[in-house]
């Protein structure tokens, strides 16, 4: 068992989304409680069943209700653990902190969430075992990490409780002191930073505040500050550089509680460890500067210590608080020292890559005293960053990808400043150099990631750059040799040529290398052309192809030399994707801004892939380019091929090489299918079939009952005569809201069947459905071979008013046993006493016949006016007696192709009899559920 | 000052890159929530975040040349901060995402942005960012030791043990300490009941004698390149390890480290956060300075509050006049062999008594060794033909003159070809020393025993000790173009 719940946890946390949706978050819940409270469960297992609730608590707690219950739950189990369980203990103060924060019972102040604040606050004045073995400290130091938390998700919620907070803190001995102290900090904080939003709070507040003796007053305005602190600019960090602003609490000179509170902290910081001691100092931070009548100088005495440290976080929180108090505490000799140390830092041996990193961002980020511009997250160099002083972090051949750019970017902005002239042109002529030599280590096949390197660096150059031209054109020369010898890095030179693009876009940088690239392509022989490089050639000739400005005409002779049958084998090779990599410049080339002066040998070019390349597809297409470009102006083949430029012009590159086929017109030319069903096929309303016989000029049928038999008989020596039942649909929209489908256009409706009963369905055309106009009516002709209830699939194509084509399944569509039946065909100038003749002799016959035929009785109760109503509901088009001859009712349903059901209705003393006979017996399990569905209808309706 | 989320990365089996182990802070997840507002992006699943990482690092797909998402050459100055680019219905760019790796572990945590999100903002105002970095830095050293080579056989075994090791260091996503190396620390014994304050950082008390340690490591680090329009580079950093075993809460020791008359002045120190006050002339003289004349050159005192275990109490940089062994290296092409020429010359300062001391010669690019002629003036050579490597042993002393050479020519007409490289083409090459001086500073930097001061009630024993060493020396072939590898020479 505790291996299945090793693996389902970890399932969860794997994938908690798939986890859940194979069973619920409610049953899940319900089965960590249940084995948390049972006893023969491991406590190891017991603290792996709590770490969802700690990962995920709002997937397994799916309301703040079942939040709440939980948490009691859980708080319960706590109560009745062992106190020597403290590891199983302290995993349950967390998860209970996870599921009451997560699920806002701590903002709304719930039951669970003031126990479990009491139980807390419990725990954490429990110093009980102190003299004793210490058993329970772990258990104390989360408490405390606990009530932190909850603090620092719901600020100002332990206000009230700092006196007794900081005496915990200075009474502590143990190493424990550190939690209460981080406890105590930002419960302080967060009850200044709520008093600064007191109007009128002052001093005395202030004191009150860390006396503990708080007011009635105090209080109230405790809840409105509540309230208010529902923004979340008290979670921020107040040190917001020099554009933040920080709330301010005025007090006056006068605050020697508060100072005294400070420096002691202050002092014992550095009891704690670097990491605590750095949270620490961020508070205290935010502390002076929300109260100004504490001097930043408070600071100065730990500052020396901070700025020889070898911690990460200790300097990173001496650099936010240059950047809070700027020079009230730190000097211009501070700021050139504290600078310096930063380069030495950036590429100190012992420091490792991120930290180096890190220290280079702050380089760029550097909280100066008097900055020029006002730092809005844009990387600036500080002033005092000296070409001297930058010279430290040239990037080298030696440094990693991630450090040789961020110095190639950080030296690059240092001389773009010094400008061309001295310092800045030695250093520039610097980088480039580096730049060649990262290019001639590519030239030499190093691995993958330096290869993306040199790209970046070289793009960081022509970014700043770009406008020094002995170097931009200079390093065009050399990526074009560099091309030559690796075309397998064409998609990083299109990228390149596409970013310097977008980037830099009043340089023509772009234009020109990709204009070179054409010419060393073209120029080049072609005798050693392998057909990898063509394939990345054609790429890089497509790419040229896009640029209005640059001359196609190389393109096309090229194009041209290596399809000519005699002087390549491509052709008659016939490469499907080297063709495809052909047609896609040829295509480019067709909405050219030169494409007058490219007509001719352009359509040469197609000309010969019609003639003469050796794969279908790619003769076709050519040939509906040629086509295309033989017989449309200029503006209509822009018109036809732009929609797919657009979509496919700079992006296709990223597509894969099927989307770079067909281009513009695959998506047009694919059939997609709905995500669910767009409409169905309902039953339509049945037309009155007004009078039938009766109303039809009445002639007589054959005298004699064996003539009309016979000429009955005659009717189906046509094999087609009476084979056939039409039925009604209406076609309408499935009350979906899919604004996409609310006009459809030529549906084709195609059916198939379910079983062997019917003949194959013809397909049904609808030219259009709209939502706002009357459903359509499609008339399905069923040709049973078997007269038999059945159900049909049904799908549909159609068209959308943007042109594409969909495929959508329809619902299937029914047939009653009941929508078989058709009035006996006889011709219509019968009379009733042909169709009675009929009658009698079919059921003479079939009460003589044995074989198929069969006799069956139908009882039911009904009452005579219920009847009348039965027969001139269902029955009535199929009535053979009179209708006002109610003592028996003859009754006859033909079912094509050839079955008869005949009834007799009449009521007897006990029941109404409904004396059955039929020349198929297959169907009397049918007729006599259709009846007793339609008898048990009345019944209702009339009980 | 909080962390969102914690990953643990690393190949599984030797196969696939795969999560070992994740945490999510759903509390701060919650705050983030609050904090970013409408640009909050949730941490995705698992597999998804791994794979949207190794994207980011350039892992993925490593069969492919080019992929458009990895391979873009668009530089975004976010480094040591990823961008991940999370799609779906919860679109959005997930930042910072820290990761720090080493051999076969790649670690990663995305700490709290507790400022307004909009626009980004700088990772230098995020506290949480050098937070989750020494996290991060420091769960990488309890997984792998901190030795030079990582001990990945334990490494499922600690992995096990992370749980537990989180359940102290970062319970609820805010980092307290980092992890102690080693197994967890076993709740100590009731302490103190004085009225002084136990350091958090210090795990328990010493009982016994005292002994405190004090090592001194010098690294050199050299490029010679024999050319007179390029300038031979060398540095010197040092570090002062310290094992303290001392009775007491907080018990004060003071190291005293001392430079010889006319020594160069100590720079970049860097001290240990148990060192109590700094004296402000200690930490002005920097290697990025123009050299004063005039700085303080010690005595440079370190008073400090020892941990139990032992810690690097601090480290600095120092000019020193010469390099130890000046070289020169000269390669000449002929006919299908190379000839070599190799002078080493150990300066008359250093002492000549090695604990040892090699030369590598590498040769890349090339096909593998044929016919191997050297000859030595002393010492040994080993041929690694497979390598197309020599190891020239020179041993625990250079002779009297204090120069040796090696000369003689190799052919390199082996079946197969030998190691590339993408730098060392055609004549650039280069010797790499290997060597290790006992008991000799090159800054002249020592810690005098006597100096050293412990304030407790037993006499301690105190043990000094010095070495050098090399790392990174390196002598061009001056024939070649060689690379260059700092810009301290152009200005």
């Amino acid at each position: 068992m505790a291996a299945n719940w090793a693996e389902r946890i970890s399932a969860f946390s794997r994938r908690p989304s798939g986890f859940l949706s194979g069973t619920t978050a409610e049953a899940f819940l319900a089965e960590l409680l249940r084995e948390l409270r049972d006893d023969r469960a491991t406590y190891s297992v017991k603290i792996l069943l709590l770490s969802p609730l700690c990962e995920h608590p709002t997937l397994v707690c799916c309301s703040d209700s079942v939040g709440e219950e939980t948490a009691l739950e859980l708080m319960s189990v706590f109560a009745q653990c062992p106190p020597k369980s403290v590891q199983f203990r302290c995993h349950l103060l967390l998860a209970l902190t996870s599921v009451l924060i997560c699920t806002s019972c701590v903002k709304s102040h719930s039951r669970a969430s003031l126990d479990f604040l009491d139980v807390l606050l419990q725990i954490a004045q429990d110093t009980s075992d102190i003299h004793t073995d210490g058993s329970q400290r772990p258990l104390r130091a989360i408490a405390c990490e606990c009530l932190r938390e909850l603090e620092a998700c719901c600020p100002s919620l332990l206000s009230q409780r700092l006196e007794l907070l900081g005496g915990l803190w200075q009474q502590e001995t143990s190493r424990l002191h550190q939690a209460y102290a981080e406890l105590y900090t930002l419960v302080l904080r967060n009850a200044i930073y709520q008093l600064t939003q007191e109007t009128g709070a002052g001093a005395e507040h202030l004191k009150a505040l860390l006396g503990g003796n708080t007011s009635a007053a105090w209080e109230a305005d405790q809840e409105s500050g509540l309230a208010s602190s529902k923004d979340s600019a008290i979670l921020s960090s107040l040190i917001l550089g020099p554009m933040g602003t920080v709330p301010t609490l005025h007090t006056g000179p006068d605050c020697k509680e508060l100072r005294s509170v400070l420096s002691t902290l202050l002092d014992e910081s550095y009891l704690l460890t670097p990491l605590c001691q750095a949270t620490l100092l961020h508070r205290l931070t935010e502390v002076v500067a929300m109260v100004p009548g504490v001097p930043p100088a408070i600071f100065r005495t730990h500052l020396l210590r901070l700025l020889g440290t070898s911690e990460v976080s200790l300097l990173h929180v001496t650099l936010l608080l240059k950047c809070a108090f700027t020079d009230s505490l730190f000097s211009s000799e501070d700021e050139a020292f504290i600078l310096k140390r930063l380069v030495v830092l950036s590429q100190h041996l012992l420091l490792s890559t991120p930290e180096k990193l890190f220290y280079m961002d702050c380089i760029l980020h550097f909280p100066e005293n008097r900055p020029i511009s006002c730092g809005d997250g844009d990387e600036t160099l500080p002033v005092l960053l000296t070409p001297q002083l930058a010279s430290a972090l040239v990037p080298t051949v030696f440094n990693d990808s991630a450090t040789l750019l961020a110095r190639f970017n950080m030296l690059s902005l240092v001389y773009l400043e010094e400008g061309e002239e001295g310092q800045g042109g030695q250093g520039l002529a610097y980088l480039y150099e580096h730049l060649n030599s990262l290019l001639s280590m590519v030239e030499n096949g190093c691995g993958r990631e330096l290869v993306v390197t040199f790209f970046r660096a070289a793009f960081l150059f022509l970014y700043y750059f770009c406008h020094v031209e002995r170097y931009s054109n200079d390093l065009t020369k050399q990526l074009c040799q560099l091309y030559l010898n690796h075309t397998k890095l064409a998609p990083h030179f299109i990228n390149l040529a596409d970013q310097t693009q977008d980037r830099l876009s009043e340089s023509s940088w772009s234009v020109g290398l990709l204009k070179a690239l054409q010419r060393v392509i073209t120029e080049a022989p072609l005798t050693q052309l392998t057909s990898h490089d063509l394939s990345r050639h054609l790429k890089m000739l497509a790419r040229v192809a896009e640029e209005g400005e640059i001359i196609q005409q190389s393109t096309l002779t090229f194009l041209s030399s290596i399809i000519t049958p005699s002087s390549s084998s491509l052709c008659t090779g016939g490469d499907w994707c080297l063709g495809n990599e052909i047609l896609r410049v040829c295509r480019h080339l067709l909405v050219h801004p030169s494409l007058d002066s490219l007509l001719t040998p352009l359509a040469d070019v197609l000309q010969l892939l019609v003639c003469h390349y050796a794969d279908m597809e790619i003769q076709d297409h050519a040939r509906l380019y040629y086509t295309l470009l033989t017989t449309l102006s200029r503006e209509k083949l822009a018109g036809v091929l732009a929609q797919g430029m657009e979509e496919g012009g700079r992006q296709d590159k990223k597509q894969s090489l099927s989307c770079l086929i067909g281009e513009g017109l695959t998506s047009t030319l694919t059939i997609q299918q709905t995500e669910r069903a767009v409409f169905r096929l309902i039953e339509a309303p049945p037309e009155p079939r007004a009078g039938d016989i009766n109303s039809n000029e009445v002639q007589k049928g054959p005298e004699e009952a064996s003539a009309s038999m016979e000429a009955y008989r005659d009717q189906f020596s046509d094999s087609s005569f009476a084979s056939e039942i039409t039925l009604q649909y209406q076609l309408v929209h499935i009350n979906s809201h899919d604004s996409h489908f609310d006009q459809l256009f030529s549906i084709r409706l195609h059916f198939s069947l379910t079983d062997h009963h019917y003949e194959e369905l013809g397909d049904i055309s609808v030219p259009c459905l709209l939502r706002e106009r009357p459903s359509a009516i499609v008339q399905l002709t069923l040709k049973p071979r078997k007269p038999y209830p059945t159900s049909l699939h049904a799908s549909a194509i159609f068209t959308s008013p943007d042109g594409h084509t969909w495929h959508t399944t329809l619902p299937d569509i029914h047939v009653a046993f009941q929508q078989t039946f058709l009035p006996l065909p006889v011709p219509s100038n019968w009379g009733p006493g042909g169709t009675l003749s009929v009658f009698e002799g079919l059921w003479d016959e079939i009460c003589s016949e044995s074989g198929d035929s069969a006799m069956s009785l139908f009882c039911c109760q009904l009452k005579e006016a219920a009847l009348n109503t039965l027969v001139e509901k269902h029955f009535l088009p199929f009535l053979i007696s009179d209708a006002s001859h109610k003592e028996e009712f003859k009754v006859l349903f033909f079912l094509p192709p050839r079955s008869h059901i005949l009834l007799k209705v009449s009521s007897e003393e006990d029941a109404v009899h409904f004396n059955i006979a039929t020349d198929n017996w297959e169907l009397l399990s049918h007729i006599n559920s259709y009846l007793l569905k339609i008898t048990s209808l009345q019944e209702d309706t009339l009980s | 000052m909080t962390v969102r989320g914690l990953w643990i990365i690393s190949h599984e089996n030797g196969g696939n890159l795969s999560i070992r182990f994740s945490r999510r802070f759903s509390t701060v997840e919650h705050r983030a929530k609050s904090l970013a507002g409408s640009s909050y992006v949730a941490v995705p699943e698992e597999s998804t975040f791994l794979q949207l990482l190794l994207t980011e690092l350039g892992l993925s797909d490593s069969g492919k040349n080019y992929v458009a998402l990895r391979d873009d050459c668009l530089y975004r100055p976010r480094s040591p901060a990823l961008e991940l680019h999370v799609d779906g219905p919860a679109k959005g760019i997930l930042w910072p995402v820290l990761t720090v790796s080493q051999g076969p572990l790649i670690l990663a945590c995305l700490p709290l942005v507790d400022v307004p999100p909009d626009p980004r903002p700088p990772l230098a105002s995020l506290l949480s960012v050098s937070q989750g970095l020494t996290l991060l830095a420091g769960l990488q050293t309890f997984l792998l030791g901190s030795g030079s080579k990582p001990d990945s056989e334990g490494l499922g075994s600690r992995l096990a043990m992370v749980p537990s090791v989180l359940l102290q260091v970062c319970p609820l996503g805010t980092p307290l300490d980092v992890p102690l190396p080693g197994t967890p620390a076993t709740p100590t014994a009731p302490t103190s009941v004085g009225t002084q304050k136990q350091p958090a950082w210090k795990t328990g008390l010493h009982r016994g004698r005292a002994v405190v340690n004090v090592g001194l490591i010098e690294t050199v680090r050299s490029m010679q390149y024999g050319n007179r329009s390029r300038q031979d580079l060398w540095d010197v950093y040092g570090t002062v390890t310290c094992k303290c075993e001392v009775e007491g809460v907080l018990p004060n020791v003071t190291v005293t480290l001392s430079l010889p008359p006319n020594g160069s002045p100590l720079q970049d120190i860097l001290v240990h956060p148990c060192v109590t006050s700094l004296d402000s002339s200690i930490l002005t003289a920097s290697s990025v300075d123009n050299y004063d004349g005039s700085a303080f050159s010690g005595p440079y005192k370190f008073p400090f509050s020892p941990p139990l275990e032992p810690f690097r109490l601090c480290s600095y940089t120092s000019e020193v006049p010469v390099p130890p062994i000046l070289g020169s290296y000269q390669l000449k092409e002929e006919e299908n062999q190379l000839r070599v020429s190799v002078t080493l010359k150990l300066h008359e300062s250093i002492k000549n008594s090695f604990e040892f001391c090699n030369a590598h010669l590498p040769f890349f690019n090339r096909d593998q060794m044929g016919v191997v002629d050297m000859k030595v003036s002393s010492g040994q050579l080993d041929v690694s033909k497979e390598k197309n490597l020599l190891v020239w042993v020179l041993g625990q002393k250079f002779p009297k003159s204090r120069e040796v050479t090696m000369e003689g020519k190799i052919n390199f007409s082996g079946p197969t070809p030998g190691p590339s490289d993408p730098l060392c083409t055609k004549l650039t090459a280069y010797v790499k020393l290997h060597f290790k001086v006992p008991d000799m500073t090159l800054s002249g930097c020592y810690v005098d025993q006597h100096s050293v001061q412990v304030y407790s009630s037993a006499k301690p024993r105190i043990v000094t000790s010095r070495e050098l060493q090399s790392k990174e020396y390196y002598i061009w072939n001056s024939t070649g173009t060689a690379p260059v590898s700092s810009g301290q020479m152009m200005m």
